[in-house]
């Protein structure tokens, strides 16, 4: 089920308080850093770079406008793939 | 022979049913044009006038995306979300379930047929 539309986007503070700061600061370049996959995009949030957390670093995340709406999580993978071994035997053949 | 939104020639079937050989039309959305048009359910086809025909050639140009242009605006929001590097575009990439099925088991739609594993057996 989707989230009530009475109760606003969900964002963590603290994200909205740093994106806030970058923006006054005017340096829209800098990675801001959080560890919050659950906090919401926000349309004031388009056009800077935050780097999400994916439990091991950060990874980079230029916010666009069609993000808007979708959590930071979904753009920093938690999981690499590299595929099974037995994959890569039958493609040799 | 009756051509209705493009390459689509259904014929000795009743309207409703013949209509949902058009990719993007279903049984319901069927049933909405023979009644926004005025057509008998229990026609068929062939037995169709010719303005009958165009009036429901009309009303799906008109209010409804078939075929060939559904299929592209398909692949475009497939597409759009590969673009962006999202977690659902990832998995439309890798041919994997998007919307966080198991796939430890099943999942066969998005994977195709089972490969065999060379040297599983105990």
């Amino acid at each position: 089920m989707s989230r009530s539309v009475w109760k606003g986007p969900f964002v963590d503070a603290y994200v909205l308080k740093k994106a806030e700061a970058v923006r006054e600061s005017g340096r829209t370049n800098d990675v801001i850093k959080i560890w919050s996959r659950r906090s919401t995009i926000l349309p004031q949030f388009v056009g800077l770079t935050f780097g999400v957390y994916n439990g091991q670093k950060h990874i980079p995340v230029n916010v666009t406008e069609e993000m808007i709406g979708q959590k930071f999580g979904e753009y920093s993978p938690t999981r690499t793939y590299y595929g099974h071994a037995a994959d890569k035997k039958a493609k040799r053949k | 022979m009756a051509r209705i939104a493009g390459v689509n020639i259904p014929t000795g079937k009743r309207v409703p049913i013949a209509l949902t050989y058009i990719t993007g039309i279903g049984p319901s959305k069927a049933k909405e044009i023979i009644e926004a048009v005025g057509v008998d359910g229990t026609r068929r086809v062939n037995e169709l006038s010719d303005a009958e025909v165009l009036s429901i050639r009309e009303y799906i140009d008109a209010n409804l995306t078939v075929e060939g242009d559904l299929r592209r605006e398909r692949q475009m929001n497939v597409k759009r979300l590969m673009d962006l590097g999202c977690y659902r575009g990832l998995r439309h990439r890798r041919n994997l379930p998007v919307r966080g099925q198991r796939t430890h088991t099943n999942a066969r739609t998005r994977k195709g047929p089972a490969k065999a594993i060379a040297g599983k057996k105990k």
